[in-house]
């Protein structure tokens, strides 16, 4: 027997024994934790990101309750940054409803996200969190109807 | 993904390999009942290592089983950039921050920090030694006050040759390398490192609201 044949024999044993004893986790994760470290790498992959949270969201979807905690948000931020501001209250919105304990950041956020939609830049009453940097005010794409 | 297929049995070896470990003596509660957060700002780390990577690897890690714990977790990247156009870009300086103050702009019940304190990769003759050391601290956002807090290092190493077969120094020679090789490296070590300090029986965080074991559960008895 090869040493690469046993090395494979080996792995499937592990797989075997890590498959039979994988927690189920409450919530459909996907492949989260590695799209987040991708972005974090290569924040300028906008678009993929997008993409990847988008299909997260969408399986994870399938059950309301399988939703994980901050998954919306991520994925509204994530659109935010592509400049699909329409998009970002939206899932910010699904975050807030889905999440009581979002509530204050969401409305924030979904406050800024206006605000700059609208064409006004400022500081808004109250509100601590300013718009991302690098955002220009005025930017988003035309046809934002709404 | 098929990388990852073969880190997963890894780790769920080291896993298993773990689970006859001691239990560690049981810590006190009473601040983390007390203060009962429902919500955990998990805030960018601090990075103690020279590896530039660590912290944004570390990072996307933590949201998985702290809310499978339980807690509603913000959303990290999300938390990340906004406190960039806040100014706290650093995380020093976030975990400098008043802790209240942070809680207030995100409307969180407690902060999560955690520091990096060893990330390394020794090459040595024929195995790679890879070392992974974290801090953990809560803190309650109402008072500031440290409710939980853990320190954790992972080796990972081959197993020990207990007949000495050259077949088996090869083979485990062989996972190593597909460890050490596989990008993201650290990944598995730092997913299994949270995974032992969430859950572990006396030391781990008491089960959240959103967690069935929620107020029953063993993690945090008296």
């Amino acid at each position: 027997m090869t040493a690469r044949r046993s090395f494979f024999l080996l792995l499937a044993a592990f797989a075997a024994a890590a498959v039979g004893c994988a927690p189920r986790t409450a919530y459909l994760w996907g492949d989260y934790d590695t799209a987040l470290y991708d972005h974090y790498r290569n924040p300028q992959d906008t678009e993929r990101y997008v993409e990847r949270l988008g299909q997260i969201v969408q399986k994870a979807e399938v059950e309301k309750d399988k939703v994980p905690p901050g998954l919306y948000a991520e994925y509204g931020y994530a659109l935010f940054e592509a400049g699909r501001l329409d998009e970002a209250i939206t899932y910010y919105g699904k975050e807030r409803e889905q999440w009581e304990e979002s509530r204050v950041f969401m409305d924030k956020m979904i406050r800024n996200t206006r605000r700059l939609k609208e064409n006004r830049p400022g500081p808004a009453p109250g509100g601590e969190l300013p718009p991302p940097a690098g955002t220009i005010p005025g930017a988003a794409p035309a046809g934002e109807a709404k | 993904m098929s990388r990852r297929g073969l880190l997963l049995p890894v780790v769920g070896f080291l896993v298993l390999s773990l689970g006859c470990a001691a239990a560690p003596p049981k810590k006190d509660y009473a601040a983390f009942h007390a203060a009962n957060p429902r919500s955990i700002l998990v805030v960018p780390v601090i990075n103690n290592t020279n590896n530039v990577e660590a912290p944004g690897l570390f990072l996307s890690t933590m949201p998985i089983p702290v809310a499978e714990r339980g807690y509603y977790v913000f959303p990290v990247n999300m938390v990340r950039r906004v406190l960039e156009d806040e100014g706290l870009s650093d995380a020093n300086l976030v975990h400098t921050a008043d802790t209240a103050r942070l809680c207030n702009l995100f409307g969180a019940d407690s902060v999560l920090y955690v520091s990096i304190e060893a990330w390394t990769a020794q090459y040595l003759l024929i195995t790679t030694q890879v070392t992974v050391e974290f801090d953990y601290v809560m803190k309650d956002g109402k008072t500031g006050d440290t409710i939980w807090k853990e320190h954790k290092k992972v080796v990972y190493a081959p197993q020990q040759q207990s007949g000495g077969s050259p077949l088996a120094a090869l083979v485990a020679a062989a996972v190593q390398a597909a460890v050490t090789k596989a990008a993201p490296n650290y990944m598995p070590l730092a997913r299994q490192a949270n995974a032992e300090v969430i859950n572990t029986p006396g030391v781990g965080l008491p089960a959240g609201p959103h967690n069935r074991e929620y107020g029953k559960d063993t993690v945090s008895a008296k």
